[in-house]
């Protein structure tokens, strides 16, 4: 079943629909401003850095990011050592675009990583997926439209809303610092559901708990094309490519965006679908996109302009 | 999406041919931007892919304890196209 809004908040592809009734499918508000604020959760959380990017032990900034701290003496560029001996390394996933330069968090108990998921998904024929999604509020995580709702897959019985998503906030491996909840309950936009638009890829998992006053959730915005231009954009995520449950990070500049999307070089992998793309400023994490697709120049994100930010801010009330 | 796409059925077999369950198996590159989703097998090592549209994809499949295996498929127009990926 899918359910639209009343007639009244019908605002054509961004109309959003849930697999629930209608008084719970989140009404449309005008939003007074453009941002919502994040929250750290209980306890500790680690600070961002002072250049838009995470501080993660082992991991290589980029140019840009680098130069915000100070600028670094030239140098010829060198390869590996190892390619005198065994040769040029051997090609990386496309998705995976030049060097991959993904690090491992493994202090995923503490925010942010803790507010990012691993998702099991269970489609309506049975299959499984895996994929990611974000906490925007206490119950409410942002993720692909294409993590809950199957379009057009040319598998009899697949399409449609998923039948559940197993929730695990900052898994890391087999351990689930916050256990795992599973929701039946999930929110998309009809361009999506019914038009299979992927500019229109986006959706949300609603959770029985509270969860996210504990492990805290994200800010997210619709920002202008300049901010997001000068931001890094910053990627935490499941793939399938890594250790079954594993995050890894990573971050490169923002290569541009259009009017419903964001594209990037930030390395991802299988399973990342539906994780947040996201800008750090003033020390506070914001949601940008949605990471949705895998490209062989560029992957894309559903970019939360303001019809996005209108449905994210209802259905995380 | 793709209105009427091909879909990719494949298994999934170990070294000894028996069905690996659970493995993860997920597009690299093809001929359109593609879902970021990741496929669990089944318990016969069994998984369907869609493909939004004609033409020749890359996958790659991880399973703990094994050494990951890549893939290429080419698929027909609005078809199904079969293929076993052998962990080694």
């Amino acid at each position: 079943m899918t359910t639209e809004q009343p007639a009244s908040n019908l605002i054509g592809p961004h109309t959003p629909v849930s697999n629930h009734p209608p008084e719970e499918a989140g009404g449309i508000l005008l939003a007074k401003s453009v941002s919502e604020p994040p929250s750290s959760g209980e306890d500790s959380a680690e600070a961002a850095g002072a250049d838009g990017t995470e501080d993660v032990e082992g991991h290589a900034k980029t140019e840009a990011a680098l130069a915000e701290l100070f600028v670094a003496p030239t140098s010829t560029e060198l390869r590996d050592i190892g390619e005198a001996t065994f040769g040029p390394p051997p090609p990386e996933p496309e998705t995976v675009h030049g060097p991959d330069d993904r690090v491992q968090i493994t202090n995923t108990a503490v925010y942010p990583w803790r507010a990012h998921a691993s998702l099991l998904i269970v489609a309506a024929d049975n299959s499984t997926w895996i994929a990611t999604a974000w906490f925007i509020g206490p119950h409410t995580l942002a993720t692909a439209g294409h993590v809950v709702f199957i379009k057009n897959s040319g598998v009899p019985g697949r399409d449609g809303w998923v039948k559940s998503v197993q929730v695990m906030p900052g898994r890391n491996g087999t351990s689930l610092p916050y256990g795992s909840v599973t929701s039946t309950s999930f929110r998309s936009v009809t361009g999506w559901t019914s038009s299979g638009d992927q500019n229109y890829d986006y959706g949300a998992i609603v959770i029985p708990t509270d969860l996210g006053n504990t492990v805290g959730w994200f800010g997210f915005g619709a920002f202008s094309d300049a901010d997001i231009l000068a931001s890094q954009g910053n990627i935490s995520g499941y793939p399938g490519d890594k250790p079954a449950g594993t995050q890894w990070y990573d971050h490169r500049n923002i290569a541009s965006v259009d009017s419903r999307k964001i594209y990037y070089d930030i390395d991802t992998a299988g399973g990342q679908s539906g994780s947040g793309v996201y800008r750090i400023a003033d020390g506070h994490r914001y949601g940008t996109a949605v990471h949705a697709y895998g490209g062989a120049t560029t992957n894309s994100g559903t970019r939360i302009v303001l019809p996005v930010f209108n449905n994210y801010l209802a259905w995380k009330a | 999406m793709a209105d009427d796409p091909s879909v990719i059925k494949g298994a999934v077999r170990d070294a000894a041919g028996k069905p690996v369950a659970g493995a993860r198996v997920f597009f690299t590159d093809g001929p359109a931007p593609l879902p970021d989703i990741a496929a669990l097998t089944d318990a016969e090592g069994h998984f369907a892919l869609s493909a939004p549209v004609p033409g020749t994809y890359q996958l790659e499949c991880h399973s703990e304890g094994s050494v990951p295996a890549k893939a290429s498929v080419t698929v027909p127009a609005a078809g199904e196209s079969q293929i076993v990926i052998e962990l080694p």
